[in-house]
């Protein structure tokens, strides 16, 4: 009988000391849980605030005061479409190599600045 | 013990035990009294610990939901997008300052504290706020980042941030009057954010149940590079032709998709308070107005359908065509006798006024009921306006509105209208949302003959080879187009220097995809349009620079050496789509 009581004693004890330490995790976990969704909401915030920051930055009447601003391009004439199979074969060298990158040459002329057109 | 009732079972013993009977046994009498509160403890014990089991497991999850419940506060809306997924409105959070004055010490200090870190505050109103005894009040709503953190420094008790949402318009006026947009607690109040709230937002919100970005984008028929291009051109427009307002609207006639619409002068979404000027609506719905010559499209497309008429007939335009005491004279008189293709290519107001006058008015009348123009025209947004038709429809009223007189309607109305003489006979009602031809089809109905659209095709693209839509004529898209010059009504009079012109073209006439609707309020005559302020000399050729600008953002390749208009469109058979 003593020996069932003993038994019975170590039993709650150990189940006792199990529940706790099962509980300990589960708040643990649910601390962590509960910061990840925080952090979560939080990366959702600035997201949605980045991509309206990027859609503000896209939007066309920027890009076109800009574009009028900084580069020489014009708007596309209907004559200048054409259709694939109609273009001509690739001529042997249109650039030549030593004259290196048009475009970079445009980029790297230094009286272009920002707000004043460039002097030719 | 058993020996008074042999017969009775364990169940009917208990219940006997418990009765104070004089027969029965003391016995068993206590038997069953201890039983019972041996059941009612194990039962409260039982309840203890299942509450204690619940409270245990439950507990963080309660905590968790209401710190989510908080920043919904603000009402949270789903994002709006263009056709190809642009952002045209979308939420941020931005903190809002709110105070308990339950909870606060001094209110002196603290008023004093936030006017001078907020200059914008009105000290008055905050003493007020802060003195009363409410538990919440607002301060101030969407603070920048910088204020919330001086704010925070003051370490003033009582006071605290709740993180709320903020409707934002990236694109700002570009595209307006169709957004709409909302007040300050995040409730729509104009074009489709009002119409976001009927679908059943408002009463999410009401609910708690809107919370963050769970809510799936709309996604609207706009095209925001072809609205933006619009735009451009219609206000450089404006300021050319000096007129007081310019408005445009791409439509897309197969489906019935608004792809852009752009009222000007307009306001930007982000500042709502602009929306009020009177001057600022959206003349395109809100808006009613006599069309003009545009019209003549009806009255041809009605000849030609009431198959009483071919492109051969002709009507008398060898003098003005008296009527009671009201002389109707042609712009450009020919005195002759004049075809169906010749007096929709010169707009000759005596033809189409005779033309009319041959079906008769109640004809006339039930045609343009069936053609949507004399009933309002409701859309998702809410801004709409009821056509102006006459009381009594006489044959005075047919000859008017024969060449766009006499009956004003919003705009948007005679688009979907023409658009349907040019899509194969199809009334689609207009939308601002996304639509597949499938369900366009679903809401159409067929009002003209499939022959009617392909001859008014072909009419439409005859004007613009040698009509009055000549100036418009961009090179490779072929289009089509119909001018239209009313005078406005001043005071009752019709004034003949106040012109409002307009221009419908239609592109590729031969398949039509977009119909094309550009539109000015009083534009004034300039040197290098000779001084005429007519729909040829500034509607069309803006249409033209509008079309040239957006038929490749709407992948429409440009085509050289087509044949003329009586070869490709009439001849081709019923080329219908």
């Amino acid at each position: 009988m003593r020996l069932l009581n003993i038994l019975v004693i170590a039993a709650l004890i150990l189940a006792a000391s199990y529940v706790y330490k099962i509980k300990f995790d589960s708040t643990l976990q649910a601390e962590r849980l509960a910061k990840v969704r925080n952090e979560i909401r939080k990366e959702q915030d600035a997201i949605a605030r980045l991509r309206a920051e990027w859609a503000k930055l896209e939007t066309p009447s920027r890009i076109q005061s800009l574009a009028e601003r900084h580069l020489t391009l014009k708007p596309l004439h209907p004559t200048q479409f054409d259709n694939l199979d109609r273009l001509p074969e690739k001529p042997p060298q249109i650039v030549n190599p030593q004259s290196g990158d048009p475009i970079g040459a445009m980029l790297a002329t230094p009286d272009t600045t920002g707000s004043v057109p460039a002097k030719r | 013990m058993q020996s008074m009732f042999p017969n009775e079972n364990r169940w009917q013993r208990f219940i006997r035990g418990l009765l104070y009977g004089r027969d029965v046994d003391r016995a068993v009498k206590a038997k069953a009294r201890l039983g019972l509160a041996i059941v009612i403890f194990a039962a409260v014990y039982t309840v203890i610990a299942v509450r204690l089991v619940m409270f245990a497991t439950f507990s963080d999850g309660h905590n968790g939901r209401r710190s989510v419940g908080q920043d919904a506060i603000a009402t949270a809306r789903p994002d709006i997008l263009d056709r190809n997924g642009e952002i045209l409105a979308t939420d941020v959070k931005s903190p809002s300052l709110f105070a308990e004055p339950r909870k606060l010490i001094d209110v002196d200090e603290a008023v004093e504290l936030l006017t001078a870190t907020l200059p914008d505050l009105d000290a008055n109103e905050v003493r007020e706020r802060l003195s009363s005894k409410r538990g919440f009040v607002w301060l101030k709503r969407e603070l920048t980042p910088e204020q919330q953190r001086q704010v925070f420094h003051l370490g003033i008790p009582g006071v605290g941030f709740l993180p709320e949402n903020k409707r934002v318009y990236p694109n700002g006026p570009t595209i307006s009057h169709t957004l709409g947009h909302v007040n300050i607690d995040n409730q729509g109040i104009a074009g489709i954010e009002k119409w976001l709230d009927g679908q059943g937002l408002a009463a999410l919100h009401m609910a708690g149940l809107a919370a963050d970005r769970l809510q799936k984008p709309v996604e609207l028929a706009v095209d925001l590079r072809v609205q933006f291009a619009l735009r451009d051109e219609l206000v450089k427009a404006r300021d050319k032709f000096k007129s007081k307002a310019s408005a445009g609207l791409v439509l897309d006639v197969n489906t019935g998709e608004i792809v852009a619409m752009v009222s000007e002068p307009d306001y930007d979404p982000n500042n709502p308070r602009e929306a009020n000027d009177p001057t600022r609506i959206n003349r395109l719905t809100t808006g009613v107005f006599e069309m003009g010559s545009t019209f003549k499209v009806f009255t041809v497309a009605m000849g030609l359908d009431s198959g009483r008429m071919n492109l051969n007939t002709t009507f008398d335009g060898r003098q003005s065509l008296r009527y009671g005491r009201f002389t109707i004279h042609d712009d450009h008189p020919m005195n002759r006798m004049l075809t169906i293709p010749e007096i929709f290519t010169y707009s000759s107001n005596i033809g189409a006024a005779r033309m009319a006058l041959s079906l008769g008015p109640e004809y006339h009348r039930a045609f343009l009921k069936k053609m949507g123009q004399l009933d309002r025209l409701r859309t998702e947004i809410p801004e709409s306006a009821e056509p102006i038709v006459p009381k009594r429809w006489g044959e005075l009223n047919t000859v008017t509105i024969s060449f766009g007189h006499g009956l004003s309607v919003a705009p948007l109305q005679a688009v979907m209208g023409i658009a349907a003489t040019m899509n194969g006979g199809l009334l689609i009602p207009p939308t601002f949302l996304k639509r597949s031809r499938e369900d366009a089809l679903k809401v159409a109905t067929q009002v003209l003959k499939p022959e009617t659209s392909q001859k008014m095709r072909y009419l439409m693209r005859l004007n613009a080879e040698k009509g009055t839509g000549t100036k418009a004529n961009v090179q490779g898209y072929y289009i089509g187009g119909k001018t239209g010059t009313a005078e406005k009504v001043i005071n009752g009079r019709y004034a003949k220097n106040k012109l409002l012109t307009d221009f419908m073209a239609v592109l590729p006439a031969d398949k039509p995809r977009y119909l094309v609707m550009i539109m000015l309020d009083e534009p004034q005559g300039l040197p290098e349009t000779h001084g005429f302020a007519t729909a040829g000399w500034n509607a069309g050729p803006v249409a033209g620079k509008v079309i040239a600008r957006i038929a490749p953002l709407l992948d429409i390749a440009p085509r050289f050496d087509l044949p003329k208009a009586d070869q490709l469109i009439l001849a081709s058979g019923s080329g219908n789509r």
